[in-house]
This record gives C-alpha cells, structure tokens and sequence, in this order.
C-alpha cells in the first residue's frame, strides 16, 4: 500500500481482499459463538454500501484495521473468540481504557482488531446502548453516521464513508436500510456539543463532495440534497433544557474531547 | 371568584445589569433569596431573564482554568434567556399555572396593559395553595404536619442549623437508615454551639439530639396537647401503627396546635355568649 494520511492510499485489490475474507472469518465465528459483535469504521461502510461501496478504492480509501463494537458484558466471550481465531489480546490498551476498549494483534496475518465496548468514545460520546440488537453485521446506518460525524477534525477517508453512506441510503424515521436521522436529531438535542460537531461536519462533507471528480453531477445532488434535509431534521427536533443553556455559551468553551486524551 | 394573577403575583421586580457577571448574579440571587432576576437595558426595558438554573452553567462548564476564565467573564446579558415570557395581570391565575406546566416554566413576568408590574412564580402558587383550609380538624393525623426535615445521625450540627434556617423549621428529626426515629434535633439543642469556636463540622446531630416522643395519628388533640405538656416537649413524633419502624407519618408541634386555635373557624374563635363572656357572678 502507497503511504498517506491514515487511511488514505492506495491500496492493492489483494490487500482489500484479504481484510474482507478476515471480516468474514470472524462474523462467521460471532455468529457461530452466539455473540453481538458489530462492524464499525471503513469495513462497515463497505459492507452496507453495495451500490456505492466502489468509491472507497476509487478515492483512495484504505482499510487500515478491522473495527468492531461490541458489549462490555460479553469482553470475555469475544476474548475467548478471538484467541480462537490466532489473536492476541494487548492486555494493557484494556486495562488503561478501563474495559472500554481492546485491541488484538493476529502474528500469522499481521491485521489487528479494535473491539470498542458499551460506547465509542473520541470528541463525543456515541453509546452503543440498546442499538447493536438494531442490524447485522454492522451497527446501525444512524450510529455509522455518527461514529464520522463526531469527529471535530474530519479527515478526508471519513468524509468519504460519510458520502457513500449518504449516497447509498435513504434518511428516515427508523432503522430499517434507511438513516434513522430522527435518532441523529434525538442525540444532538440533547447535546449541544454533539449538535454542534455534527452540523458542521455534514455542512462540510456537503460542501467537499462537490469538489470531488469521482462524483458525478445527479451523485452530487443527491449528497447537497441528503445533508440538506438531515440538517432541516436536526434543526426540527425539539431541543432539551441543557441543550439550550449550553447554546447561550456557544464557541466560548470548548464542546469537545481532544482525541489525543481518550486515545 | 375567580383569582386573577394579580391577586399572587409578587409587585415589584427584580433586575439586573446585562454586563452583570455570573458571580455578581450569584451574589443578588443569594441576597434577595429569590431564584431569578430580570435583564433590564439602560432605558429600564426588560432584556431577559436569568435564573440560579442558568448559574449552574458556570460550574457545569468551567472544567478546566481556560472554560474557568471564560465562564468567569460571561455575563447576564450572554446568558440569559430572552425574551422573558409574560402574562398580564388580568388573566386568571389557573391560566398562568396552566402555562408554567405545559412550557415548563417557572415564573412570568406579569404586565399591565404591557408594562411589567411583578412576578408570579410556581411558589405564589403553591403558597396559594397551601392557603386553602383543611375542613376537619379534631385529630393529630388532621393537624399534623405530613412533611419534615430529616437527616441521618451522622449529619453535622451546622448543616442542621443551616437546614432548618432555611426552610424555617424549629426541629430536625434525625432517621437510621431505614427512617426509623432516633431523635429530635431542636433550637435548643444546638444554642449550646453559640460561643463554639472550635470545628463543629466534626459533631453530629446524634451527639446532641433528645429522644423522640411519639403518638398515634388517631390520638385527639387533647391528648397530643396533655402529652406534650407532662413531658414538656414541643413536638410529637407520630408513627405508623403498622410499621413502627419505618420512616413517621409526620410531626405535630405546639405551633401545629396553636395555629389550629388561631383558625377563624376553631372553636377558640367563636364568639362567646353573654353569659359565657367573662362575666362575673355577683
């Protein structure tokens, strides 16, 4: 793989190839074991983009690692997993992030596997709560949004999940194939903070995709068009008492985690 | 007849400067004990208002010593919520108490003919309520009060001071665990403290409180008067017949009693017959 921007070059079919055939190995094994692991991070927006999933090598995005949410509750099970399936566990990353979070290594194939427990915790706090029962093999379409959305400094392979997603998927009320962006709506109006990072960066992936010679002219409608009408949905919902107390205060304190404190 | 709000409201009202910080908002909320101020402009119009919930922001978002800074300089003006929501002295007051519950909000400013007059908060209400007279009062579950101040035994005296000055009680009945009574922690129990120029944080009600006196709901006021007079306590614990061990049904005081004299309907307010008025027999 040409080196970039993590996450960004090009990288060759081969290579994709075997992080997919690995992805499938060990969600056969989730399955098999009875567990909930759910795909995050590039490999879930390849999985649930079928149509539009060609954009991610197109634009130079690369797989870099295999992400996963899953439940605290089940960190031993998915530890007996994944010792099963060659992988080694990095006790400490565990340890440090407090059970939040581990991190395997498999010495055979070299690939490592990120296993974020109960919540997914950067410049935001995105919790898995009640959610990974929603959709397989992945998490739902609204926390995949969310998951790129609560980046305050957005790179550019974020940027293009984010746009396959969009593209791909149509927004609505529930889970069902569809971007549950009332539940985006929900979260945000209960968290100014949250608001706050995820209408700028959808302000911002409308404004890029335009810029984007992979894109054709009725693909970049659609995205202006999609984020427009995500931003209208966030805007709509009724905002909570915290909500609006932290509005008054805006820009003047810091809304976000620096993910170099939770990393 | 229909109470309109001007018969709660409180006249008057509050104000303070936009450029206000949040501590010198503190400041006046504390000094007057009231839990809002109105946002006046320098033309005397009302800018907004701001509440102690919108305090809470200072210590909410001042998790570091750069937001600390911030927050430290934020003002009223910056804080507030505007507009301020009004209502005009002529509507009825369940109107303005229908408004507080489906906006959740706690006061409105009040207007007359569009200009602010006063106030009517969620306590003029309330207090309003607390107004309305109880028909029938023969026994301690009738006068009794149903609810107190407790804390557990290993509360410190000055919390207890500073929970009863508050809330304007003459008693703190001290609880286990499970709320059963321990004792009564009275005025009288913690003048000793006057001169004490040590740490008193370190001394607990348990130290100091007398025991609990208690009777039954049903018991008459006679009784509960005649108890309180042979054991020369002010205040009767009353406990749960069926759970003696739990947390009480309330407390009756003298206070309790003696209010319930002082009713224009009480029989130590009716007027008394000729023959019966003091006369003297010859």
């Amino acid at each position: 793989m040409s080196t970039g921007p993590i996450g960004m070059g090009q990288q060759s079919e081969a290579e994709r190839e075997e992080f997919e055939k690995e992805l499938k190995r060990i969600i056969e094994a989730n399955n098999n074991a009875g567990l909930m692991l759910r795909v995050i991070g590039s490999l879930a927006f390849q999985m649930h983009c079928p149509k539009y999933g060609y954009l991610q090598a197109a634009m130079g995005r690369a797989y870099t690692d295999i992400d996963f949410a899953a439940y605290k509750k089940h960190s031993r099970e998915i530890k007996t997993l994944m010792a099963g399936l060659g992988y080694a566990e990095n006790r400490e990353v565990f340890i440090i992030s407090e059970g939040n979070r581990a991190i395997y290594e498999n010495s055979h194939n070299k690939l490592h596997v990120d296993v974020f427990y109960d919540k997914l915790d950067f410049c935001h706090v995105i919790s898995w709560e009640g959610r990974l029962e929603v959709d397989a093999p992945t998490i739902p379409l609204s926390e995949m949004l969310l998951e790129k959305m609560q980046i305050v400094k957005i790179n550019e392979k974020d940027v293009i999940d984010t746009i396959m997603l969009l593209l791909e998927h149509s927004l609505g009320e529930n889970d069902k194939e569809t971007i549950n962006i009332a539940r985006v709506a929900k979260l945000c109006a209960n968290d100014w903070g949250l608001w706050r990072t995820t209408t700028m960066n959808l302000d911002k992936v409308g404004k890029l995709a335009v810029g984007y010679s992979q894109l054709n002219e009725e693909n970049k409608i659609r995205l202006v068009n999609q984020v427009k009408k995500s931003l209208a949905r966030i805007e709509a919902e009724s905002k909570s008492m915290a909500w609006r107390l932290r509005s008054r205060v805006g820009d003047r304190v810091k809304w976000y985690k620096d993910v170099d404190e939770v990393q | 007849m229909t109470k309109l709000v001007r018969n709660l409201m409180r006249p008057g009202i509050l104000t303070c400067k936009p450029e206000a910080t949040l501590g010198q908002v503190a400041t006046a909320l504390t000094a007057h004990h009231v839990h809002s101020l109105y946002v006046s402009g320098g033309d005397g119009s009302i800018l907004g208002i701001i509440t102690d919930y919108d305090l809470l922001a200072g210590e909410w978002l001042s998790g570091d010593p750069q937001s600390l800074e911030v927050m430290r300089k934020l003002t009223a003006g910056e804080l507030m919520s505007t507009p301020a929501n009004t209502i005009e002295a002529s509507v009825p007051a369940h109107k303005a108490a229908q408004r507080m519950q489906d906006e959740a909000i706690r006061r409105l400013l009040v207007t007359e003919n569009g200009k602010p007059v006063g106030v009517i908060s969620v306590s003029d209400i309330v207090a309003d309520i607390a107004k309305k007279a109880i028909t029938r009062r023969e026994t301690v579950a009738d006068v009794m009060s149903d609810v107190f101040l407790t804390c557990r035994e290993n509360t410190p005296v000055a919390s207890a001071a500073r929970a009863m000055t508050t809330s304007s009680w003459r008693s703190v009945l001290v609880v286990n665990p499970k709320g059963a009574p321990l004792g009564v922690v009275s005025g009288l129990d913690l003048v000793r403290f006057c001169d004490f120029e040590s740490d008193y944080q370190k001394i607990t009600v348990a130290e100091v409180m007398h025991a609990a006196l208690t009777i039954h709901m049903t018991a008459t006021l006679q009784e509960a008067a005649q108890k309180l007079i042979e054991n020369h306590h002010h205040r009767l614990v009353v406990i749960d017949p069926d759970q003696p061990d739990s947390i009480p049904l309330g407390i009756i005081s003298s206070f309790d009693i003696v209010a319930e004299m002082a009713r224009p309907e009480s029989i130590w307010q009716k007027k008394q017959s000729n023959n019966q008025a003091g006369s003297s027999s010859s």
